[in-house]
């Protein structure tokens, strides 16, 4: 009698403990939703609502309209997209080719490399910034070639920037895949390099998209370099450009969130269509260590 | 015996020498594939590095600065502007950039993992609509971070803004609607977002932490008649502790180098010295790029540099036994 009693409570207990959790988390999911939805709604709302923060039915599709006709949005667009895809590719090939080496082979000097990758992820981004852009001004002096205030220079810089991080997780996916596949494969007669790139390159697919996906949000993402380095209107990337707008001219917050909303949507997207291999891609580096 | 034993010596390291000689020769392949990445490396990050820490040694601004690295060099004045000079702005601004980077960056990290896990143990249940429920807790990493600066600084404003609304009109919490974007709430106003953008990936990591933790252990502790505190404090955080060692390394520095949210969050006006809305890259950015004062500007970054190192060394004594080395 007084067993079932006990494990009654138990179970009120453990129902109890359900759902709790079920409403911290119904809580948590609100708040990380609430600041998305509300941006999404803002930019469909007129600018004299928001201001007063009175709340009106969300149906100005206008404001998409003027985002692109009062800012030069499409062009601040097309300059993200041309730095974001060149420096995805620029730096995955490269990271590609290290990641590989760094897998594969155990050499001298490959755990030193190692440590110099590491030790790039530790500085701060403007410890290079701050001499790359005196190293542009005085390359452009001597030479005439303009690396600031163009994407050229700013390609270069992202590129080499994201190299080692990606590195990192490249490397990851290599090691993982099982060496004797190589070896199978020069005893078949391939060299090296082609090894490399009709078996091993094949297999590590899932992981270099991760990897690609990882640089092209970052660079998405970037503000600081492209703000120092970007001054003319249409080389500015996208951060950049809502920055001046909201520096330069009054607050129209109903803009700047419908500029949100659509900057925010193609890495939703790209997010979502490749939700579980970049989590796993990610996660697989951090386990591991 | 002495001459002997030196001659072995010597043969010993001959052989070395030539054996690290057959392995280069052994790798080219691997070498080669290195070199673009070690161009890439140099140019942009140790070259530069290497005229940063030259910088911080020179007069560097404005006046200057088509001299470059022929500029005047001034030895450590420019570390004596940036610490301990009582009369320079400089110095005003970066004492309290770094206490704001410091509260910031310990409060964010601190509450991110702490956050994670709870959040990883609620979604690690079985429940109906968990790949949802998942999902949603993913969006805020997806929104680019100079848009969470941007709409948190919509959502933070004192009259017409959403948290005010809420925690005062609606809910009535506070008495008063406060002013988040002006004084001492500014490191509230850059501390929140930060943690509800960097949550769901502390989320992720976390839950593939306590998915790899075999079942096992907690079913011996059931049997042991452990509660779930226990099962908490000696399996899951001990067994989570290598993932949390590696991630809150890239966090605090990743954190201390924080710079979009807080840029876009004040635009321009970020950190009047004494503000607490600036933090260090805000503020040596705005000292190198819009006063022009290179030079103190490098040595901050110096400073900088020193702190971090300072952490990582703090870092890897306090989880020296976890890291696994591979």
């Amino acid at each position: 009698m007084a067993k079932t009693g006990y494990f009654e409570s138990m179970k009120r207990k453990k129902k109890m403990k359900n759902t709790l959790s079920n409403i911290l988390l119904a809580i948590m999911v609100v708040l990380s939703l609430g600041p998305i939805v509300f941006m999404v709604m803002t930019s469909l709302m007129d600018h004299n609502a928001i201001a007063t923060g009175k709340w009106i039915v969300p149906n100005r599709f206008s404001n998409y309209v003027e985002v692109f006709e009062k800012l030069p949005f499409g062009i601040y667009f097309r300059n993200s997209l041309i730095v974001c895809s060149c420096v995805m590719i620029v730096a995955l090939v490269i990271a590609t080719l290290a990641g590989y080496a760094l897998a594969r082979y155990k050499f001298p000097g490959s755990g030193f490399f190692g440590i110099l990758i590491l030790s790039t992820q530790m500085l701060p981004g403007m410890m290079f910034l701050l001499p790359l852009y005196l190293d542009f001004v005085k390359i452009k002096e001597a030479t005439g070639i303009q690396l600031t205030n163009s994407i050229p220079g700013l390609v270069i810089i992202y590129s080499a920037f994201y190299v080692p991080f990606s590195i990192w997780i490249i490397r990851g996916f290599f090691a993982s895949i099982p060496g004797e596949l190589e070896e199978a494969a020069r005893i078949d007669g391939c060299n090296k390099f082609s090894a490399f790139i009709k078996v091993m390159l094949p297999l590590a697919v899932p992981g270099i998209i991760a990897t690609a996906i990882y640089i092209f949000l970052m660079a998405w993402d970037e503000l600081l370099f492209a703000w120092v380095l970007l001054k003319d209107a249409n080389v500015l990337t996208i951060p950049v450009g809502i920055r001046a707008f909201i520096a330069y001219t009054t607050a129209r917050y109903d803009l700047l969130m419908a500029a949100g909303s659509v900057v925010t949507v193609p890495v939703l997207i790209m997010f979502f269509t490749m939700q579980k291999k970049f989590i796993s891609g990610m996660t697989a580096g951090a386990v591991k260590g | 015996m002495d001459i002997q034993l030196k001659k072995s010596g010597i043969g010993v390291k001959e052989k070395k020498s030539s054996h690290l000689l057959y392995s280069i020769k052994q790798n080219l392949f691997a070498y080669a594939m290195l070199i673009p990445a070690f161009v890439a490396m140099l140019c942009i990050h140790f070259i530069p590095m290497m005229q940063g820490i030259y910088i911080s040694f020179l007069n560097l601004n404005m006046m200057t600065m088509t001299k470059f690295l022929g500029a005047p060099f001034i030895g450590l004045r420019n570390y004596y502007e940036v610490l301990f000079n009582p009369d320079s702005l400089i110095r005003t601004g970066f004492w309290y950039a770094l206490r704001n980077t410091g509260i910031y960056t310990f409060i964010v990290t601190f509450s991110t993992f702490a956050l994670g896990i709870i959040l990883a143990m609620l979604v690690n249940r079985e429940f109906r609509g968990r790949g949802i429920v998942r999902t949603a807790l993913l969006m805020p990493w997806v929104v680019p971070s100079y848009v969470v600066g941007i709409v948190w600084g919509f959502l933070w404003r004192q009259d017409s803004g959403m948290i005010n609304i809420i925690l005062h009109d609606w809910l009535h919490i506070l008495s008063e609607k406060p002013y988040w974007l002006l004084g001492r709430n500014q490191i509230w106003a850059i501390i929140i977002p930060t943690i509800w953008r960097g949550l769901p990936l502390s989320m992720i990591l976390m839950l593939a932490g306590l998915q790899s933790i075999s079942p096992d252990y907690y079913e011996a502790a059931d049997i042991d008649g452990a509660n779930g505190w226990q099962k908490f404090w000696n399996i899951t955080l001990p067994l989570l502790k290598p993932i949390l060692a590696i991630n809150v390394m890239f966090s605090l520095v990743s954190n201390i180098y924080s710079y979009n949210i807080v840029a876009m969050m004040f635009g321009n006006g970020a950190g009047i010295p004494g503000d607490w809305g600036d933090l260090l890259m805000t503020n040596i950015q705005r000292n190198s790029f819009q006063l022009w004062q290179f030079g103190p500007g490098a040595a901050a970054l110096m400073i900088v540099m020193f702190f971090v190192l300072g952490i990582v060394a703090l870092w890897y004594a306090f989880f020296k036994d976890d890291l696994v080395v591979k």
